[in-house]
């Protein structure tokens, strides 16, 4: 690890600060499950580090009549365990409770979670130059490329997002409030991501000097869950997590949203999806319906066409679970 | 030790108060508290931090290196040039040079300043592409190819037996490299004394091998070379000597006068400390329509990486059933690719074998319409009668009333008759299947003699060294039990002193070695001891040495009736100690008179359950039964956990573990925790062991054994659910989701 200088600001305004206009040489600190790993690895070399572990405004949950706002640096297993949260929120508590194991999800926060690096493995060796980190080339596209992105729609990367916070915010409709030398300004989750094609850039689309302050989620009644398939049941990331969203009318879906994660460089709204199920009551039927339209436009890469056949299903499943059906592959 | 040798050795008492009982681990504590020290705990006064660089691509000439700025990079006090300029570089870990540094970050800093000038060379990573440029050589050695032939071996005639049988398949079976994963990596902390003795504290399942290996490196009599291992976190095969990285730390001290640490971290343990090999085969078997198979063919290769070595045990194939076929034949090629090499991995050779044989098998009994566990049944080797002359107790005497037993006890233990059904019959998206499989592993005494040593001192403790190290198995537990069972005492009241090569000979602990060598010497030190302790106090207590007996925590006099505490008796050595010593090696235990004392060869019987959502490919273990013989159990507790151990382990080989190597970088992309996947908590299942407990034969060794059938056992329940073989291992929902495609093609 090269060695840096720590920062420790109390407020967002100090962190702002301290921050620069490119990104690179001053890296943000939360729970440190990232960026202590890629500092390790050598593939993050910040000179400066500002740690956001003393801004007591970044924490904690907040729930009225109308809406969620979460602090960024909230921790993921107080999201998991927050009983109100749980109850409105599933496809979130569920998502988050899933994530790494329990040092993870007592150290790693919210903001963390959507700002995170991506996890292939190719980026994250110090000795592979991808387009990433200064290099021309993705090596996942013709190379080991079985957890990588199914939806590319041309990306010069093709690594898969890893939040799976962030397909469940995305279809509960949440925002980000952010702050950065000019204030504070609120993007849309389903606008927060972007696909990275070189090392000026980053998986969303904060400017280098913004800060994540909080993440605000509308109670609007949705029907949500999210699905994981999972190669392992203990630590590990999903080959595919479909999160949906929707209301539901006696029996009949509307205002439908399936958003997928680790299919695509962002979180993947898979439209087709929602309007396959809009208006329908919702079944195993209609729910497999909408399973095989999310699939829609996937073009897999040379070993990761099993994943196609996996958005259908977690789609299927997470529709089920939402709408309280019963759960046919729980034996 | 020659005297020792005619001598007859002392046997296993009669009575057993605590040998075959459960008794608790007597280092539990210090593990489950963290003051068990590691090698990777030890930290010594002004130790220096140490680490390797290493060749980043996997085939490769050393061009030129330049260590000037790295040399006057902060906190670097010495280098240590293991690659010459114009060496060839193998595989991407392959090392070049080490460097110690006062901390962990500067020495990182300075790896990576280190300049290195590389000429790329052309590399094979992948077997399929090795085998499909035979033409070609990228490793070294011997030879003009990669791919080395193993000449083939047969017995009968399996073409003229495909002809007259009821049923004839083909399959292919399999599994990929998997790495050894020690959760403590392999290394150690080297310092020098003033008058030159060497001190390692070594990760090692070889704490003499390693201390002897070092001694030689640097021209030392052994006794200047003093290596401990009092307690290591995993070896499997794979820790058997210093290694380069052993000796470069040794190196590293030497020039900086001071002590150095060098542990290997998670992706070099992964990438340059072992592996298992691959192996991958077409296998044909025929049998008749009552299930007696009649031919048995396997064409097979796998990769040792940069070794040269049959990744498959060529000998045992076709596995446990090879007296029984009377047909078969078999072929093997190496695979030499750039990348690490193989080494011994817990049972070296036959959980692939067991693979290549066992899923044949059911393959075989579900195109005959049978149940496969009466297949197995009808195929089991025979008893030999010449060998029950020799030693009834010998494995050949006893093996085919033996499977059959432990198939009977596994089967009721799972409900075999009752969830067996035929491949694929389930309804629904969510399957249930059920497997077995069978398997065998040696276990004798070590051929290298094991020295243990007791001493009883006049306050009544006692005292065990030997130099034999404990893996993480329990051997410490064992060695203070035995004593215990001799003596009168409770395990908790012995000292175990173990893991210091000075404390006399032992082995490496390899091939299930361990116990058997241990446990019998410790049975001869303690009653050497037992004997030496009535010869001195008898006179005191006015009694005669052959008239004194051990009772439960108390000396006993026959003769008279007289009882005296443990301690009391003790109380009469004076100034002086009571010691036995005691010597085993696999020689002494082949003596026919002590074949009731130590023994080898085992069988074993796993059936696993599992559950395979077929619509995502993905496979839970729900539960494995592992019936499992050692001859006669010391420990039951320690042994039950060596077998739910090792069916954890085949779980993992199973469903989750894989080296990924990159075709177009040479370098493997899982060479961590992250994807290179072992199942946690929620991927585990309910495990049922049943020791079959042989007393008669004596010690065997069992931390093999039981990994070894479980991958087969789950890819036979895997087939038994959805009715189509996934071929390789591991099972992952992209393979089980191909295979289920490719039936739904064939349907």
């Amino acid at each position: 690890m090269r060695n840096f200088t720590y920062y420790r600001p109390e407020t967002v305004a100090q962190a702002v600060a301290l921050l620069e206009t490119k990104w690179g040489p001053t890296e943000l600190l939360a729970g440190g499950t990232d960026l202590l790993d890629l500092q390790k690895e050598y593939v993050a070399q910040p000179e400066r580090v500002v740690s956001l572990t003393g801004i007591r405004e970044l924490s904690g949950i907040k729930v009225d009549a109308s809406a969620i706002t979460i602090g960024a640096g909230t921790k993921l297993a107080e999201i998991a365990e927050h009983p109100r949260l749980r109850d409105t929120v599933p496809a979130l508590t569920t998502a988050a409770g899933e994530i790494g194991g329990p040092q993870i999800r007592n150290m790693g926060t919210l903001g963390g979670n959507l700002c995170q690096r991506n996890r292939c493995w190719y980026f994250r060796d110090e000795h592979v130059s991808c387009c990433l980190k200064g290099g021309n080339k993705c090596y996942a596209l013709d190379g080991e490329n079985q957890y990588h992105a199914i939806f590319t729609q041309g990306h010069k990367c093709v690594m898969v997002h890893p939040s799976t916070l962030a397909p469940a915010l995305i279809a509960l409709g949440a925002t980000a409030q952010v702050q950065g030398p000019q204030g504070s300004r609120t993007i849309e989750l389903a606008k927060f991501f972007q696909a990275p094609s070189s090392a000026g850039q980053r998986e969303h689309v904060l400017a280098p000097n913004e800060v994540v302050l909080s993440v605000t989620i509308p109670l609007v009644g949705l029907q949500n869950a999210s699905y994981e398939v999972r190669h392992k049941q203990s630590y590990d990331w999903p080959l595919v997590q479909a999160a949906v969203a929707f209301k539901l009318d006696a029996g009949r879906a509307s205002d439908v949203r399936v958003v997928l994660g680790h299919v695509a460089p962002t979180p993947h709204i898979a439209a087709a999806a929602a309007k396959a199920l809009e208006g329908k009551e919702v079944t195993e039927v209609t729910a497999a319906a909408a399973g095989k339209a999310a699939t829609e436009g996937a073009k897999p890469l040379s070993q990761n066409g099993y994943k196609v056949k996996l958005v259908e299903v977690a789609v299927k499943r997470a529709i089920l679970t939402a709408a309280h059906r019963k759960k046919y592959w729980e034996v | 030790m020659q005297n020792e040798a005619k001598k007859a050795a002392h046997p296993w008492p009669k009575q057993r108060r605590l040998i075959g009982t459960r008794v608790r681990r007597i280092d539990g504590p210090e593990k489950a508290t963290g003051t068990a020290k590691y090698s990777y705990d030890y930290n010594r006064p002004g130790m220096l931090h140490a680490a390797i660089l290493r060749c980043p691509h996997a085939h490769a000439r050393l061009v030129k290196i330049d260590l000037s700025v790295a040399e006057k990079m902060p906190g670097v006090k010495a280098t240590h040039l293991i690659a010459n300029e114009g060496k060839e570089l193998f595989y991407a870990g392959d090392e070049i040079v080490a460097l110690a540094a006062d901390t962990e970050e500067h020495l990182a800093d300075a790896l990576r300043a280190v300049k290195v000038q590389y000429e790329v060379l052309p590399f094979f990573v992948r077997e399929k592409d090795a085998l499909e440029h035979p033409e070609q050589k990228t490793v070294g050695g011997a030879g003009k190819s990669n791919v080395n032939r193993v000449a083939e071996a047969t017995k009968g005639n399996v073409e003229a037996a495909y002809k007259t049988a009821d049923a004839v398949i083909e399959g292919e079976y399999g599994a990929a490299t998997v790495c050894h994963q020690c959760l403590e990596s392999h290394g150690l902390v080297a310092e020098w004394d003033k008058d030159g003795n060497l001190t390692v504290w070594c990760s090692t399942q070889a704490v003499v091998g390693t201390a002897a290996a070092l001694a030689q490196h640097f021209k030392l009599p052994p006794a200047k070379v003093k290596c401990i291992t009092h307690y290591m976190g995993g070896g499997f095969g794979s820790k058997f000597g210093p290694d380069v990285q052993g000796i470069a730390a040794a190196e590293l001290a030497k020039k900086a006068g001071a002590p150095v640490k060098l542990m290997l971290d998670r992706a070099e343990e992964i990438t340059v400390a072992g592996n298992r090999p691959s192996a991958y085969g077409k296998v044909k078997i025929a049998g008749t329509k009552d299930g007696l198979i009649t031919a048995y063919e396997v064409d097979c290769y796998g990769t040792p990486g940069i070794g040269n070595a049959a990744t498959v045990n060529m000998g045992l194939l076709p596995y446990v059933y090879q007296d029984a076929i009377p047909n078969w034949k078999r072929n093997h090629a190496i695979v030499r690719l750039n990348a690490g090499a193989a080494r011994a991995m817990r049972a070296p050779g036959h959980p692939q074998n067991c693979l290549l044989t066992e899923c044949a098998i059911d393959d075989l009994a579900a195109k005959l319409g049978l149940d496969p566990m009466v297949v197995r049944l009808k195929n089991l080797p025979p008893n030999d009668p010449t060998a029950a002359k020799n030693d009834p107790t010998s494995f050949l005497a006893i093996r085919h009333s033996l499977y059959s037993k432990e198939i009977e006890i596994a089967a009721q233990l799972a409900d075999w008759k009752k969830k067996w059904h035929p491949p694929g019959a389930e309804e629904g998206p969510i399957k249930r299947g059920i497997g077995m499989a069978l398997h065998t592993w040696g276990g004798f005494a070590s051929a290298q003699p094991n020295e243990v040593t007791i001493v009883i001192s006049r306050d009544g403790s006692v005292l065990v060294e030997s130099s034999t190290q404990d893996l993480g198995t329990g051997q410490r537990t064992v060695n203070a039990l035995v004593a215990a069972e001799i003596l009168g005492l409770e395990p908790g009241d012995i000292t175990v002193r173990i893991g210091e090569s000075q404390l006399g000979s032992s082995s490496g602990s390899g091939g299930s070695t361990t116990c058997p060598s241990q446990a019998p010497a410790t049975l001869q030190a303690a009653c050497n001891a037992r004997d030496d302790l009535f010869a001195k106090i008898a006179p005191r207590l006015g009694a005669k040495p052959e008239d004194l007996a051990i009772e439960k925590a108390s000396v006993v006099d026959k003769a008279s009736g007289k009882k005296w505490s443990w301690k009391e008796a003790c109380a009469r050595l004076g100034m002086d100690q009571a010691k036995g010593t005691g010597v085993w090696n696999q020689k002494l235990s082949q003596q026919r008179e002590n074949a009731n004392i130590s023994n080898g060869q085992v069988g074993g019987v796993q059936i696993a359950e599992v559950v395979v959502d077929t619509e995502t490919g993905v496979v839970r273990c729900t539960e494995v039964v592992a019936v499992q013989d050692c001859g006669m159990i010391v420990d039951l507790l320690t042994c039950e956990s060596q077998v739910a151990g090792g069916v954890i382990m085949g779980l993992n080989y199973a469903l989750f573990e894989e080296r990924i190597m990159d075709r177009h970088t040479g370098r493997q992309v899982n060479a961590d925790m992250e994807f290179y996947k072992l199942g946690g908590i929620k991927d585990m299942p309910r495990i049922k062991v049943h020791m079959y407990d042989m007393p008669e034969r004596g010690v065997i060794g069992i931390g093999e054994p039981p990994t070894i059938s479980t991958a087969a056992a789950i890819s036979n329940a895997i087939f038994n659910a959805i009715g189509v073989r996934v071929p390789f291992a591991p099972f992952t929902p992209d393979r089980v989701l191909a295979a289920l495609a490719q039936k739904g093609g064939k349907a």
